[in-house]
C-alpha cells in the first residue's frame, strides 16, 4: 500500500528506511521511528515530532526492535493432539475454530462462546471482534484485560460526565503547577510522561510533585512531598481533603451552581458486597443506583469526615491531611491529579474515580491547561480500542452501550444489519467470563494479545488442563502460560509487522504501516477473526476487498464517533500526522474537552460545559461515596499487606520483553521486596528465600530488601510479570461491583521463612 | 555484519596502544593509570548503535553524574565517560539515568534471540568534497554535548575531533536527519 508519510528523508546515509510508528508497550503512545534493514527492525530512535514523547523514550522503547526475534516466536498454527502442539494449516485452524464456535453458541446460546481481548488489540483487532461477537454471533461475552486495568477509571468518567475519558491532554504535565501523584508510580510505569513533569518542575522550580502512595517507590524520590496512606484509606482521605476544602470556604460555588449536580448511589457495604468469595461471589450482578442529592446533603455527609476521623482510618496525619487541602483549595495555583492503577484496581475504585473527580469539580480546576482529573491508562490502545471501539460486555462504540436501544439501533443501521440483531443483554465481564469457562456454561473461548493465565487474580480457582471437552483456542506471539493451556494456538504478527492504530491516554489516535514481514505463517489477529466470521457464513460483516480492507473498516468505524464529540481523525490524517487528539473537527484537534475556546462542541463563550451529561442537564455529577475498607486486611494468621504491580523494565508478563536481553538481564526473575525492620525482624536478607501464603495460595520467592520500592513496615510488594512465580495465585479476586474490576494492591498474606 | 563482527573489526582498526586489551580496556591518552573500554565491549553494551547502553558496573550507590558529569577516571574501574545529554545537572527530563540505562544482574537469558541490531560505520558522516565539513550521520537529541564523544579522554579514535576548541558544532556540521531535497 504506498505509503503517506511524514516529511522525511527516504535515504539514511546508513541505508535505514525509518517509519513512523507508536510504541508497542504502555498507554503513553511515545512516537518512535522504526528503522527497518534487509527486511529486519534493527534500530529505534525516538520520534522529535511526536508530541507525546518529543524524542524521548524510556528503555522498553530503546530496546523495541529486539522485542519481535526471540527465537520461540511462534509461526505455525498448532493443535494440542495426544497432549502435544503439532503445527496444521491455516485452513485446518480455521475451519476448527469456526466449528467449535458453531457449535457451543448451536449448545449453549450466546453465552457458549466467549473472546477475552486487550488493551492491546489495534483498532482493527478489537472492532472486528466486536462486530464478529457483537454483530455476527449476537453474543455480548466480549471483553478485554482492560477491564483489570482501566474499568472502574471508565465507569468514574462515565458516572460524573457521562462520557469516557479525561478532558485533559499531556501538555497539563508541562504547565501544571501542583502534580497529585494518588498510588501511581510514574516514573515506573509512565516513565516519559514523568520526564515531562520533571522538566517542567527543572523550568519551573516552584512546581510541587505531591506522591499519596502506599510504598515508597522511584517516583517518591523525585516528590516534594510523600504521603503514605493505609491501603485502601484513599476514599476516607479524598473525603477529608473536601471536607476541609467545605469547611475553609475553598468550594467554588459559583462553577458548581453553573456546571454541577450532586448524585449520591447505593452505600450499604452488604448490598454492594466484594463480588468474589461466599455469599458475596453471587453478587456481581449487583447495579448502582443513582439518586439526586444536594449541597447541603453534600456538606452533611462530608461533615463525618474530619481531620481526626480520617488520619485515624487512613494513618495519614493531621497536618499532613491539611496540607493536602490547602493545596487542592489554593485558588492561585492550578492542579492536576494523576492516577492509574492503584485507585483503578481498588474494590470502590470507581467511587475513588468519582472522588477525585469530585476534587476538581468543587474547585472548578478542571478543563483549563494544568487544572484537570488525569487517569492514565497501562495499555497502548486501552483507550483507542478497548474504551472507544468498546470491547466490552456491555458496550459499543463511541461511548454506546448494548443495553439502550437507540444504541443498538445506530450500531445495527452502520453494521447494515436487522434491527433487532445485539443482544440487549450485556454479556460477561472478564472475571466472570474465567469463571464460567471453568464451570463449563461457556465452552468456546478465544485469547488474543493477552496473558490471563498469568494475569486473572486468584489463579488457581480457573486451572485448566487441555482436553476437558471445552475448547480455547489463544493468538499470541510467544509461548507462554496461557498457550501452554490453549487446544489451539495461533501465531499473530506484532506491532510492525502489520497496519495498525493505537488510542493513547490523553486521546491521541496514532497509525503506522506494515514495515516489515511477520516470521512463519503467522498474521495479524484481525485477520484471523474476519476469517473465521467467514467460515461461520458472517463474511457480510467484513465486505472489504482482501487486500484493501483496514482503511475502509477504520473509516466504518469512525462513522460511529462522528457528531458525537468523540470524532476520531480520518484515516489520511492518521497517516500524515503524529496522531491527532480526538474529537477532531474540521481537522482540527481539541487539547481541552468541555472547555470554551478549546473543545468546538462547546456552546458556551467562556468557561466549560459538560454537554455530555445529558441525563445531568448538561453537567457534571459531584458524587457522595463513602468509605468503605478493602475486602481483606490483615489479621494475625496473615498479618501482611500484599501489593502486586510492575517494573519500569518488564511489560506486563515479561512475554514480549523478558525476550530482550537487556530487559531480562536487569530484571531477570520476580521477587518480594520486605520493608528491612520486617526484614530484621524475620531474619531474612536480600537474596534469602521465604514463603508468601494467603488463603488461596502458596509462593516461594526470593526476598529483596527494600529494593526500588521501599514498602512500608507490614506490608510486600511482588513485581507480577514473572511466569514462573505466578504471584496471582494468592491474589484476591474481589472487585468494584460497579466496574468489575479486581483489586490486585491488598489483600492479606503470611510470610514465613523457608 | 552483526554488532560483534563490527565490534571486531573495530578492536582490529584501533592503534596498537591496548595496553589492557585482554580486560577489554585500553590506556586513556593522557590520563596516567585510567583505561577505556575498547570498541568490541562497548558495542556490546548497547542492543545497536543509538541504542542507551547498559550500565557495565555495579551499583556504587551514588548519583550518577557525581562520576559521569563531566567525565572522570576512575581507578581500577576505567574512565566513566561524560554523559552526551543536555541539562543534566539541573534535574528535568534527563534526571533518571535508570529509565533508559540498566543494570545486568544476571549474564543469562530468558530465551534466545535471533535479533541483530544495526551497527554503523562510524565514519559515515558524507560531505560534499574532500575539503568540505562531514554531516552529522546520527540524531542529536540526547546528544546534545558534542565533545562528550568527540573528544577527550573516553572519544574513539575514528570520530575524535581535530578542532575541539572551536566550540560552535553546529555552525560547520549539520544534521542530516531529517532533511528533504528543496523544491521551489
Amino acid at each position: 500500500m504506498a505509503a503517506a508519510k511524514l516529511d522525511m528523508q527516504p535515504e539514511d546515509p546508513n541505508g535505514l528506511t525509518w517509519d513512523k510508528a507508536p510504541c508497542r508497550y504502555c498507554g503513553t503512545g511515545c512516537g518512535v521511528e522504526v528503522g527497518v534493514k534487509d527486511g529486519k527492525v534493527q534500530a529505534v530512535r525516538g520520534d522529535e515530532r511526536s508530541p507525546v514523547n518529543k524524542g524521548l523514550l524510556c528503555v522498553k522503547g530503546y530496546h523495541l526492535p529486539s522485542m519481535l526475534y526471540g527465537k520461540d516466536r511462534l509461526k505455525y498454527p498448532m493443535l494440542r493432539k495426544n497432549g502435544k502442539l503439532e503445527r496444521i494449516s491455516w485452513d485446518e485452524a480455521l475451519d476448527l475454530i469456526a466449528e467449535k464456535f458453531g457449535t457451543a453458541l448451536k449448545d449453549k446460546g450466546p453465552n457458549g462462546v466467549a473472546v477475552y481481548g486487550s488493551g492491546q488489540w489495534t483498532v482493527f483487532d478489537g472492532y472486528a471482534a466486536l462486530k464478529w461477537v457483537k454483530g455476527g454471533m449476537k453474543s455480548n461475552n466480549i471483553d478485554p484485560n482492560a477491564r483489570l486495568c482501566m474499568a472502574s477509571a471508565v465507569m468514574g468518567f462515565v458516572t460524573t460526565f457521562q462520557s469516557d475519558e479525561p478532558m485533559g491532554c499531556y501538555e497539563d504535565l508541562d504547565v501544571a503547577e501542583d502534580i497529585f501523584l494518588w498510588g501511581n508510580n510514574m516514573a515506573e510505569m509512565h516513565p516519559v510522561l514523568f520526564s515531562r513533569v520533571l522538566e517542567n518542575k527543572r523550568k519551573n522550580p516552584d512546581v510541587r510533585i505531591i506522591d499519596i502512595a502506599t510504598r515508597r517507590t522511584p517516583t517518591s524520590d523525585y516528590a516534594d512531598v510523600y504521603i503514605e496512606f493505609r491501603p485502601g484509606s484513599d476514599l476516607a482521605l479524598a473525603n477529608g481533603i473536601l471536607h476541609l476544602m467545605v469547611k475553609n470556604g475553598q468550594v467554588n460555588k459559583s462553577f458548581i451552581e453553573e456546571n454541577c449536580v450532586f448524585k449520591r448511589g447505593i452505600e450499604d457495604v452488604n448490598e454492594i458486597g466484594y463480588g468474589c468469595f461466599g455469599e458475596q461471589a453471587n453478587k456481581y450482578g449487583f447495579k448502582d443506583k443513582a439518586k439526586d442529592s444536594n449541597y447541603d446533603e453534600f456538606v452533611k455527609f462530608l461533615a463525618d469526615y474530619t481531620p481526626e476521623k480520617v488520619a485515624e482510618i487512613s494513618g495519614v496525619s493531621k497536618s499532613q491531611i491539611e496540607l493536602l487541602a490547602s493545596m487542592y483549595g489554593d485558588r492561585d495555583r492550578s492542579t492536576l491529579s494523576l492516577w492509574c492503577m492503584g485507585v483503578n484496581q481498588h474494590t470502590r475504585g470507581t467511587w475513588m474515580n468519582n472522588l477525585l473527580n469530585d476534587l476538581h469539580l468543587v474547585t472548578g480546576k478542571i478543563s483549563r491547561p494544568g487544572n484537570n482529573p488525569f487517569s492514565l491508562t497501562g495499555q497502548p490502545s486501552a483507550c483507542g480500542t478497548a474504551r472507544e471501539v468498546g470491547t466490552l460486555s456491555n458496550r459499543l462504540p463511541a461511548d454506546m452501550v448494548v443495553m439502550k436501544k437507540a444504541h443498538r439501533d445506530k450500531a445495527e443501521k452502520i453494521w447494515k444489519l436487522p434491527e433487532g440483531t445485539i443482544n440487549p443483554k450485556p454479556g460477561l465481564h472478564a472475571v466472570d467470563m474465567f469463571r464460567s469457562f471453568t464451570r463449563g456454561d461457556t465452552t468456546a473461548m478465544w485469547v488474543q494479545v493477552t496473558n490471563p493465565w498469568v494475569t486473572i487474580p486468584n489463579l488457581n480457582r480457573i486451572k485448566r488442563e487441555p482436553n476437558d471437552g471445552k475448547f480455547l483456542v489463544v493468538s499470541d506471539i510467544y509461548p507462554t502460560p496461557t498457550t501452554d493451556v490453549a487446544d489451539l494456538v495461533l501465531p499473530s504478527a506484532a506491532w510492525v509487522e502489520r497496519e495498525g492504530v493505537f488510542g493513547n491516554s490523553e486521546r491521541r489516535t496514532q497509525q503506522w504501516h506494515k514495515m516489515v514481514e511477520p516470521p512463519g505463517e503467522a498474521t495479524e489477529d484481525a485477520w484471523q477473526i474476519i476469517e473465521v466470521a467467514k467460515r461461520m457464513g458472517m463474511g457480510n460483516l467484513f465486505p472489504w476487498a482482501s487486500d484493501n480492507w483496514h482503511e475502509p473498516m477504520y473509516e466504518e468505524y469512525r462513522e460511529f464517533t462522528l457528531g458525537v464529540a468523540k470524532d476520531v481523525a480520518s484515516y489520511k490524517q492518521l497517516q500524515e500526522t503524529p496522531g491527532l487528539l480526538w474529537p477532531v473537527v474540521d481537522g482540527k484537534e481539541t487539547r481541552y474537552r468541555y472547555a470554551a475556546g478549546y473543545d468546538p462542541y462547546v456552546k458556551k463563550d467562556k468557561g466549560v460545559h459538560f454537554y455530555k451529561g445529558k441525563g445531568y442537564g448538561e453537567r457534571a455529577a459531584i458524587w457522595l461515596r463513602p468509605y468503605h475498607p478493602p475486602a481483606e486486611e490483615p489479621s494475625a494468621e496473615y498479618p501482611f499487606w500484599l501489593c502486586t504491580g510492575r517494573v519500569l523494565e518488564h511489560w506486563h508478563t515479561g512475554s514480549m520483553t523478558r525476550r530482550v536481553k537487556q530487559l531480562h538481564q536487569a530484571v531477570p526473575h520476580g521477587y518480594v521486596e520486605i520493608n528491612r525492620a520486617d526484614a530484621t525482624t524475620m531474619g531474612v536478607k536480600t537474596g534469602d528465600k521465604v514463603r508468601l501464603v494467603t488463603r488461596r495460595g502458596k509462593l516461594e520467592l526470593p526476598v529483596k530488601v527494600d529494593g526500588r520500592g521501599k514498602t512500608p513496615a507490614g506490608s510486600v510488594f511482588v513485581p507480577f510479570f514473572d511466569e514462573h512465580l505466578l504471584i496471582n495465585q494468592l491474589t484476591l479476586d474481589a472487585m468494584d461491583n460497579i466496574s468489575k474490576e479486581p483489586d490486585y494492591k491488598k489483600c492479606a498474606v503470611r510470610v514465613e521463612r523457608v | 555484519m552483526n554488532v560483534k563482527t563490527w565490534g571486531l573489526l573495530f578492536a582490529v582498526l584501533l592503534p596498537a596502544a591496548c595496553s589492557d586489551e585482554a580486560n577489554g580496556k585500553t590506556a586513556v591518552p593522557g590520563q596516567p593509570g585510567a583505561t577505556k573500554t575498547v570498541a568490541v565491549n562497548r558495542a556490546l553494551r548497547r542492543a545497536y548503535d543509538g541504542a542507551p547502553p547498559v550500565i557495565p558496573h555495579q551499583d556504587f550507590a551514588a548519583a550518577c553524574v557525581s562520576c559521569h558529569l563531566t567525565g572522570m577516571a576512575v581507578p581500577d574501574i576505567g574512565y566513566a565517560p561524560t554523559v552526551p545529554h543536555a541539562n543534566v545537572e539541573f534535574g528535568g527530563a534527563m534526571a533518571r539515568c535508570r529509565q533508559c540505562h540498566v543494570y545486568s544482574e544476571t549474564d543469562e537469558v530468558f530465551k534466545e534471540s535471533e535479533y541483530v541490531g544495526f551497527a554503523q560505520d562510524l565514519r559515515k558522516g558524507d560531505r560534499l568534497h574532500e575539503f568540505a565539513p562531514p554531516r552529522i550521520p546520527h540524531q542529536l537529541l540526547l546528544r546534545e554535548n558534542c565533545l562528550a564523544c568527540h573528544d577527550g579522554p573516553a572519544a574513539r579514535e575514528e570520530i575524535r575531533c581535530s578542532h575541539p576548541e572551536r566550540t560552535r558544532c553546529l555552525q560547520c556540521h549539520v544534521p542530516t536527519n531529517h532533511g528533504t531535497v528543496f523544491v521551489r
